[in-house]
């Protein structure tokens, strides 16, 4: 049984500081740091939500282990909501593998706003673990959550999400196409372009057109078929894409696909524009 | 015989109506020798002269058609439209039956009228036997009378009256059995019309009677007696009495049309909840008999526990027959079904008529049945169908049904089980039965339909739900105890675990989802439970749920061991845990 109890927590802890010492060698805390993190350790298990979240969040800034494992063995035995998110967040602020298990258990938490941080989290973390959760987060029913989801997946360019994130993209969800459009690489705008008609235009072309504006998206041949796609696209927020990426794009140096661009939403308008 | 005749003398001596209160009854020798009177014959056989099994039909529609089937043949005899207003009596070469004010007689080879007689009252009921043909009547709004005909030709041979209710009567080897008052049942002498011996219903009345070639049944909706030498007792304990336990969910079943409803002498829905039952060698042990509900046809043994069950597809059997070898039935549809008395195992199902509507039929078959041939019973489908049937007339027989199905051991048994519980359609009441029977059933096979049935989770993209969650929990944690596959305990919990740690498991169900684990998992779940007790221990919606707290803890308390037992000392020494959540530790906890 795959469980995520606190008895582990020292362990990780171990392996954090251990890494820790080997990266970074980061020096022995000093007795009164090592007060204050017992200080913030209190806090945070204490009955005052405020004083707890904000220990969580100081926590999160301390590059001691100690403050780490303070966060894990908080989020091991049981964080109410508002303190939850801030120590999730937190935690992440010098993740090391140990925290994925921890990250995971609340990606399930019955309060989509903890899962969603636990999300945000989770997408810090190069593991097969951290992606797996990633990609169930984005089956999840909340809304929220899925948003969330697709953020990392995108922060941490999940290839396992790019099926559900086109199935998202399907249903019209916003956050799916700006995770694709976040990922997109030549092929994958490729099968973007596939999709027309399978999905709805305007999150098409809102994808599209997020990826036409990435300034690391190229070469420029690439991006006259980002627009060729778009162009293909009848729906009004095709125009608006390209609309958009010519206004954003600077006449100079001239590039093929900002005329492109122009031609198309010229044709699209009778020279209206 | 002379005894019997002395009788009817004294009787007809007496002067007044021939039916009257202060006739004798329960005379053992009159009844010995009225009895001895009947020509039966050696074996069960068809009435009609040529003892060739027959069934009747009537079909509804813009014309009404009289069928006459062959059952040996497989054949139409003949068919003849006929605005037929009652059932069919059938006699030895003949049939009769009423249409408007006539009784009409048909021959039986051809279906052409042979004579008609208007019927001089107000119907009460009509039979016939080898020879003759026999009517009761009301006239004048208060006199009853019994008349007898002549099968051939329809003269009237004899009249008697009656100062009270007479009902439907029955020809059985040349004995009338008429009944009188709801309490007495006369034997009539069919060539003369004399009483030749009279049973009265001392601890029972008699609304019913039914007729086989060899042996007469009489009762009400109570029981049955066999006609026979201690019916003279007139009472049950003396008598030769059945009573067959029914389901509540049959409540509608008789075993006999009511003799005195003058409705029933034509075909209604009543003849569609009927007891089948044939008679033994003697007395009224019956080792099983069988009910007739609508669409359904149910066997029990004798101790009333349902051994069999036949689903007719779509359309209601519309008349049914015990012929002592087979279960014989006819559809709204005009098909004919023969099942195995036994097992249920259908013999013959075939359609015997195209016409409209087949409004009724009456079966002259006694003792025949198709051949077997080695037919499979089919019983847990038929109650698989049964459940599953969308008819919301039958919500309570599919009740009986599951019921049945849940005594039955085996996974696919459950699976039929959980796929009611998945049916959208199925009545609400019908699925908490289901749970029920499943928390109940504790069949060891079904844990891995169990777990099977938890692999649907809410999922978004999926679209899926979680199938019947805490029922399927419910039924697992009713296994506690039992002798598990430990593969399949692994592989529910990790089922149930999944659950367990679903963003969206309603309370309700994480309730049984954790005493299913702790039921189960004998130690294996402890993990998983504390590490999800920490997890809400604090929270303002878990935590503060008097439900799940009583469930986490009682597993981890009941289940656990000392480690499990520091761990609730700790979350209630945690002062963000929620007060009732203490509460219930501190009280589990309280004998340590």
């Amino acid at each position: 049984m795959g469980t995520t109890a606190g008895m582990t927590t020292k362990v990780w802890v171990l392996a954090f500081a251990c890494s820790s010492s080997v990266v970074t060698a980061a020096p022995k805390a000093k007795p009164d740091k090592k007060a204050a993190i017992a200080q913030l350790t209190i806090a945070l298990d204490g009955v005052d939500d405020e004083a707890a979240a904000k220990a969580a969040d100081e926590l999160g800034d301390s590059t001691d282990p100690a403050a780490h494992e303070a966060l894990l063995d908080g989020l091991a035995f049981g964080l109410r909501v508002p303190v939850a998110v801030q120590a999730l967040t937190a935690l992440a602020k010098h993740p090391a593998p140990p925290d994925v298990s921890s990250l995971k258990r609340y990606a399930t938490h019955h309060n989509p706003t903890v899962r969603g941080s636990a999300l945000n989290a989770l997408a810090l973390y190069p593991d097969p673990i951290a992606h797996a959760a990633v990609v169930q987060g984005l089956h999840d029913p909340a809304g929220v959550v899925r948003t969330s989801a697709a953020s990392a997946a995108a922060k941490a360019h999940v290839r396992e999400a790019i099926e559900p994130l086109f199935a998202l993209l399907a249903r019209g969800e916003e956050p799916a196409a700006r995770a694709l459009a976040a990922m997109a690489d030549a092929d994958l705008v490729r099968k973007l372009g596939d999709q027309l008609g399978k999905v709805p235009d305007a999150s098409l072309a809102l994808c599209l057109g997020l990826v036409l504006r990435r300034p690391d998206f190229g070469p420029d041949a690439e991006r006259v078929e980002v627009v060729r796609a778009i162009g293909k696209i009848t729906d009004r927020s095709a125009v608006n894409a390209l609309t958009d990426y010519i206004d954003a794009t600077p006449k100079n140096p001239p590039r093929a696909s900002r005329a492109e661009a122009e031609k198309m939403v010229e044709a699209r308008l009778g020279g209206a524009k | 015989m002379i005894r019997a005749l002395v009788l009817a003398l004294v009787l007809a001596a007496c002067g007044g109506p021939v039916f009257h209160l202060t006739s004798p009854d329960n005379d053992r020798s009159a009844l010995t020798a009225a009895l001895a009177h009947r020509n039966l014959p050696e074996q069960p056989a068809p009435l009609n002269a040529s003892r060739t099994p027959r069934v009747f039909i009537l079909a509804g529609g813009p014309t009404k058609q009289l069928i006459a089937y062959d059952l040996q043949r497989g054949a139409i005899l003949w068919k003849q439209n006929a605005d037929v207003q009652s059932r069919i009596w059938v006699g030895g070469n003949f049939i009769v039956e009423r249409e408007h004010d006539q009784l009409v007689a048909r021959d039986q080879q051809t279906g052409t009228v042979t004579w008609q007689t208007e019927i001089p009252g107000e119907l009460v009921g009509a039979t016939a036997d080898a020879d003759h043909a026999y009517v009761a009547y009301k006239e004048n709004g208060s006199t009853w009378w019994l008349a007898g005909y002549d099968g051939a030709s329809g003269k009237r041979l004899w009249k008697v009256d009656a100062d009270g209710t007479l009902g439907a009567p029955m020809a059985h080897g040349g004995i009338v059995y008429v009944p009188y008052n709801q309490q007495w049942l006369s034997l009539v002498d069919g060539k003369t019309g004399a009483i030749a011996a009279r049973i009265r219903g001392i601890d029972e009345g008699i609304s019913m009677l039914r007729v086989t070639s060899k042996v007469a049944f009489y009762g009400s909706k109570q029981g049955v007696f066999r006609l026979d030498d201690r019916s003279a007792s007139g009472k049950r304990a003396e008598s030769s009495y059945a009573q067959v336990k029914v389901p509540p969910q049959l409540d509608k079943t008789t075993y006999g049309r009511d003799i005195y409803d003058p409705v029933q002498n034509a075909y209604t829905a009543i003849e569609r909840a009927r007891i089948l039952y044939a008679a033994p060698a003697e007395g009224m042990q019956l080792d099983a008999y069988a009910v007739h509900y609508f669409r359904f046809v149910f066997g029990f043994d004798k101790t009333g526990a349902l051994v069999w069950a036949y689903s007719n597809p779509r359309v209601e059997l519309v008349a049914s027959e015990d012929t002592g070898a087979a279960i014989l039935a006819v559809s709204q549809t005009g098909n004919l079904v023969a099942l195995d008395p036994a097992n249920g195992a259908v013999r013959l199902d075939q359609n015997i008529v195209q016409a409209g509507s087949i409004l009724g039929a009456t079966f002259d078959a006694d003792g025949w049945s198709p051949p077997a041939q080695g037919e499979k019973t089919e019983t847990v489908a038929a109650l698989v169908a049964i459940a599953r049937d969308h008819d919301a007339r039958f919500d309570r027989v599919k009740e009986l049904a599951v019921q049945a199905l849940a005594k039955l051991p085996g996974g696919e048994v459950t699976q039929e089980l959980l796929g009611v519980l998945a049916d959208t359609r199925a009545p609400q009441h019908l699925k908490d039965v289901v749970v029920d029977l499943l928390v109940a059933r504790k069949d060891p096979a079904s844990l891995s339909v169990l777990t099977a049935q938890l692999a649907a989770h809410d999922d978004f993209l999926l679209q899926t739900q979680p199938l019947a969650l805490g029922p399927v929990a419910k039924a697992i944690a009713g296994l506690g105890g039992a002798k598990l596959d430990p593969a399949a305990v692994s592989a529910a919990l990790v089922a149930l675990q999944s659950h367990l740690d679903a963003p969206t498991t309603q309370v309700a169900d994480l309730v049984f989802v954790i005493d299913a684990m702790a039921a189960i998992g004998g130690g294996k779940e402890r993990p998983a439970l504390g590490s999800h007790l920490l997890l809400y221990h604090a929270d303002d919606d878990l935590g503060s749920d008097a439900a799940w707290g009583r469930a986490i803890v009682l597993a981890l308390e009941n289940h656990g061991g000392p480690g499990e037992r520091e761990l609730l000392r700790q979350v209630a020494a945690d002062p963000r845990t929620k007060p009732d959540l203490v509460t219930i530790i501190r009280d589990a906890l309280a004998n340590d």
